[in-house]
């Protein structure tokens, strides 16, 4: 090949490549004009006319939720679309929702997204199609979570994460660990465990489970980004309470006193198949998880409720994960899309069969408070009646949380300070005002107002 | 015959300069016209749009401006994209030469016909090729385990501690490893298929004149696959300056390890669909195609000029 | 026919039997370097997910369960799995096929023809391929979706008929293994420069197409990013997109979890097999008896 040639031809293409601008508009977002108030007739309306409805959710098993909505509304059909879940799923939705169509009218949103989908204006405030009483239907905290600060429905809650401690019983008697009630108990729990046994861990801290660690924050009372408000953005997380936090399992990490490995991995699931771990502090999802993520280990795991700061106080505990069902903005199918997003979160025989057979811990308090759910003896953990347990726990999760508006980048900065603090046994305490640094400088590049405290 | 066939054989990747006169230019055009054209219109015109699209910059909140080259500035005071592609540099170094070396002795050596089990062992070692990305992380990820890897068993039984495949230090050894796996079958396949267009007249004449099998590769069958060599080491500078599959596999396994900008790919990427930087994402690759144009253009200028002298 | 029947090489004979036994056993032992990570799919096929994350990984424990599995990833969710993989044959046959066409045709124009451009053209195809493309699917997405073509199989079928890596091998390939000489003669019977490609060239090209054909449809069946993107409707998804679906039902993370581990390794085992029986039969096009039988005629 002649050098002289290919660099000036190649050169040419690039050249070419780069200049030649195209007449396409950057962004290609086409948002409807949404009524502001509808009325009753409007919508029987609406729910009579023949209509088809697009619905993204990862959830398997949803096809019976969508009959029942179908057998309820004959005229309305839903389409239902399993693009994914998690990272997967949000690239995709936010790629389609850029785009003319594509998107879809109801889409599966987890608690800790909703704010970084309305930031862009991608959803629709429910406000005007909410049914009487909606609020009333939920707990709390898992209401409070899918609105906005102006008061904007956002999203619908399906299901919720309440935090516990799953635990090993038998790792427990065998090294005569009592079950820890406070953090301190915990702490010293996982110095007795680690000296009886150096192969065997009190628990795992995930580096790269940011998720996890905004539960143990929101535990605390620490609460980051209460405050921010469109462009307006606060940032606080190196308060005393998150500092605390941090410092608490940056000793244990840099004590080597609990493990750091990552989780949701083979590695981590052979991990708790062998019995690396003595605790799970995870939340009201985990324990169907683990039924099939460590089968062989069926009957030797306990629920015990979050490990508490004040023991005097009362208990206190937070969420993790769960999710919503979401109606998109782009949507022209407004009343079918809002009335769908209730009713399958809402109807009783909708939400018994995601509670009783697809195992989503439910967020509605009539659930919560019927003793067939409550009161159901997982044959797993040994017999013991651990939704009613979650039920108890959910009731003290603290509404006061606030997510930021971009949290995949607060997890993936997370990662990259504290998580990788743990895993480096370096300060946590210095690492969280580092996460804070990198939020702030992103934030400021994507035009928000930030005010750090 | 053979003369001609040997003449044709020195010559390399590119389209030859001087075409001859009394050929059709129009039947030339009517040959690449089907290529070009799904290609114009299916690689290029995205390309050129998102070109366009990396000389703004939309925000989160306020909207979409126009920035000139203020993404293409930014990338270059970008430290963890130069980090990213020093390291992506060093991996080129230090695996490619492996991988070919091997590659060029497999593809050899059953050319020879020495081997039993030839297309056996052929198969097997194209299979990883075939093996999807997902499954590779899943095993490898269990191979180098540090709990319940073999390895990390076996060096347990004998009271040893196995390295840590995973870990900072050797994690960049690692993603070698398994792109070696991945893609010497592929390389291999190239170099054999290229021993099967070499003329066996060559080979006769080579055996006339008393040549063994290694001299036969030696001076007939390596200066024959120069063509296709070529074609293997320019495909390979692109695959590691795009390194992208297997970190963001492993990324599962030590998120601490390969952080978001581990490779520049992996930071255009996470740019992109984790940070919502369309514009910077698509700058990124931009600079990162130029890097790779050079890096490649520089490569071929060296061998060119060594094999001259 | 094997490789060593058909070559008429030298070889064997003046090779004492030790060497040979030695290379044998060296390339048997990179043979099993290679397969070790199919073997553990292969065991891992055969585990039930209680055994799976308790046994050792490398051998055969506790129920053999591969036709339990095989059974249950086949029929699960309404035989979806098939589907998928019929799917993936169809966008990986037609890409592959059209695909090796398209740049031989182009290789043997780019390597045969002088024309005004030629070098521009063929610098811009590779030069296009330095710029990686995995941060600009969404305008790629943007620019399909306007043409109507996203969330249709064209959107997976088109852009795999482009491989510029398959070009620049065609191209080298034409230039190693067609003799201008083997073109004149053509020319002088009197054939029209298409009946040369067809009748005369492309079986000299046999080896190389091979080659492109197989990668091209490795590249197809092993595509996700696109799929991902490009496809709403899971009735189009190819097998790659399927398991990542399925992976990501099992390692869910705050939903409820399907038993699906052992049907993702599963179904990634049935889905290499197409691809193994694809290389054997394309293996044939690589014996050079096509080849240099032709050059002699």
């Amino acid at each position: 090949m002649n050098p002289r040639l290919s660099r000036r031809t190649a050169a040419k293409g690039l050249a070419t490549a780069l200049a030649a601008p195209l007449a396409l508009g950057a962004c290609a977002r086409d948002k409807t004009d949404h009524p502001t108030s509808v009325t009753r007739a409007q919508i029987d309306e609406a729910m009579r006319t023949p209509t088809e409805i697009t619905f993204w959710t990862w959830v398997p098993g949803i096809e019976q939720e969508i009959a029942l909505f179908e057998q309820a509304y004959p005229a309305i059909k839903v389409n239902l679309v399993n693009a994914g879940q998690g990272a997967s799923h949000y690239a995709k939705l936010r790629t389609a929702l850029r785009a003319i169509n594509g998107a879809p009218d109801v889409a599966q949103l987890e608690f800790q997204m909703i704010q970084s989908f309305a930031i862009t204006d991608d959803l629709l405030d429910l406000r005007p199609y909410a049914m009487e009483g909606l609020e009333d239907r939920f707990v709390d905290f898992a209401w409070s979570q899918s609105t906005g600060t102006g008061g904007e429905i956002w999203a619908i809650p399906q299901d919720t994460g309440p935090m516990g401690m799953l635990y090993r019983t038998d790792i427990f008697e065998a090294h005569g660990i009592e079950v820890p009630e406070t953090w301190d108990d915990f702490a010293a729990a996982a110095e007795a465990l680690h000296e009886a046994d150096p192969e065997v861990f009190l628990t795992n801290l995930a580096p790269s489970q940011g998720a996890f660690f905004a539960a143990m924050l929101w535990q605390a009372g620490s609460d980051p980004f209460a405050g921010s408000d469109g462009a307006d953005l606060r940032v606080d997380l190196t308060s005393e309470t998150a500092s605390k936090v941090a410092a608490y399992w940056g000793d244990l990490a840099g004590r080597g006193l609990v493990s750091t490995d990552a989780d949701f991995n083979d590695q981590w699931y052979q991990a708790l198949n062998r019995g690396k771990y003595a605790t799970w502090v995870a939340p009201a999802w985990a324990p169907t998880f683990l039924t099939t993520a460590a089968a062989s280990t069926s009957g030797k795991w306990r629920v015990a409720p979050l490990p508490q700061w004040d023991a005097g106080a009362p208990p206190v505990s937070s969420n993790w994960g769960g999710s919503t069902s979401a109606v998109m903005a782009t949507t022209d199918k407004e009343i079918p899309a809002a009335v769908f997003a209730q009713f399958i979160n809402t109807d009783r025989e909708s939400t018994e069969t995601m509670a009783f057979d697809q195992f989503l811990y439910p967020p509605t308090t009539a659930l919560l408070e019927d003793p067939e759910f409550t009161g159901q003896e997982l044959e797993f953990y040994g017999g013991q009646e651990v939704n009613g347990l979650f039920a108890e726990i959910s009731d003290t999760v603290s509404p006061d949380f606030q997510w930021s508006p971009f949290q995949d980048q607060v997890y993936a900065d997370f990662t990259e300070t504290v998580g990788t603090a743990f895993t480096q046994r370096t300060d946590a305490v210095a690492a969280m005002g580092e996460w804070q640094d990198r939020i702030t400088e992103y934030a400021e590049y994507q035009g928000f107002e930030v005010t750090e405290s | 015959m053979t003369a001609t066939a040997t003449a044709h054989k020195t010559r390399t990747g590119a389209p030859e300069r001087r075409g001859r006169p009394n050929r059709s230019g129009r039947a030339g055009y009517l040959f690449v016209a089907p290529f070009m054209i799904v290609f114009a219109a299916l690689f290029l015109v995205p390309l050129v749009y998102a070109a366009y699209f990396s000389f703004f910059r939309e925000q989160l909140v306020g909207g979409t401006v126009f920035v000139g080259f203020e993404n293409y500035t930014r990338a270059f005071g970008d430290a963890e994209l130069w980090t990213g592609i020093g390291r992506v540099g060093l991996f080129f170094l230090i695996q490619v030469p492996f991988m070919l070396v091997a590659a060029l002795f497999f593809a050899l050596a059953l050319d020879t016909g020495l081997v039993r089990l030839g297309r056996f062992v052929r198969l097997s070692i194209f299979v990883p090729y075939a093996v999807p990305g997902v499954i590779a992380a899943l095993m490898w990820g269990y191979l180098y385990g540090p709990d319940f890897g073999p390895f990390a068993q076996l060096a347990e039984k004998v009271g040893a501690s196995a390295p840590d495949f995973l870990g900072a230090d050797l994690m960049l050894g690692s993603i070698a490893n398994i792109v070696f796996w991945e893609f010497t079958g592929y390389n291999m396949v190239i170099l054999f298929a290229a021993l099967r267009a070499v003329p066996s007249e060559l080979y006769e004449a080579a055996a006339v004149d008393g040549a063994g099998p290694w001299r036969t590769a030696w001076s007939i069958k390596i200066p024959a696959l120069r063509g296709a060599l070529m074609v293997c080491l320019i495909f390979s500078v692109i695959g590691s300056f795009q390194l992208f599959n297997e970190p963001n596999l492993l990324q599962g396994l030590a998120p601490t390890v390969i952080d978001s900008s581990y490779t520049p790919n992996l930071y255009a990427y996470n740019l992109a669909f984790v940070g919502q930087e369309y514009n910077y994402a698509a700058a990124v690759s931009f600079i990162l195609g130029l890097v790779i144009l050079v890096g490649s253009y520089v490569f071929m200028f060296l061998t060119n000029r060594r094999s001259r002298s | 026919m094997t490789a060593e029947t058909t070559i008429k090489r030298p070889r064997a004979g003046r090779i004492k039997g030790g060497r040979r036994t030695i290379l044998t056993i060296g390339m048997l032992a990179a043979a099993a370097y290679f397969l070790l990570p199919l073997f553990w799919v292969l065991v891992a096929s055969s585990k039930t997910s209680a055994d799976l994350f308790s046994t050792f990984g490398l051998w055969f424990s506790g129920d053999f369960a591969l036709f339990d599995n095989i059974g249950e990833t086949v029929t699960y969710d309404g035989n979806v799995f098939l589907r998928w993989m019929g799917n993936t044959l169809l966008y990986a046959v037609t890409a592959a096929g059209g695909g090796a066409l398209l740049a031989s045709l182009a290789g043997y124009g780019f390597a045969k023809y002088r024309f005004k451009g030629n070098r521009a053209m063929f610098m811009t195809v590779l030069g296009a391929v330095m710029v990686p493309t995995t941060a600009l699917a969404i305008p790629t997405y943007l620019l399909f979706s306007r043409l109507g073509l996203a969330d249709t199989p064209w959107a997976i079928i088109l852009p795999s008929l482009i491989n510029p890596f398959g070009l620049f091998l065609m191209t080298v390939y034409v230039q190693s293994a067609v003799p201008d000489s083997l073109l004149e003669a053509g020319r002088i019977d009197g054939a029209g420069e298409f009946r040369i490609f067809f009748q005369v060239t492309l079986r000299l090209l046999a080896p190389g197409f091979a080659t492109v054909l197989l990668f091209t449809l490795v590249n197809t069946w092993n595509n996700y990013f696109l799929p991902l993107i490009m496809l709403n409707d899971p009735d189009l998804y190819p097998i790659t997109v399927g398991l990542a679906r399925w992976q990501g039902q099992a390692a869910a993370a705050g939903g409820a979890s399907g038993d699906l581990v052992p049907l993702v390794i599963t179904g990634s085992l049935l889905s290499v097999i197409p691809l193994i029986i694809a290389f054997l039969f394309l293996q044939r096009y690589w014996q050079s008896g096509l080849v240099t039988g032709a050059v002699k005629q």
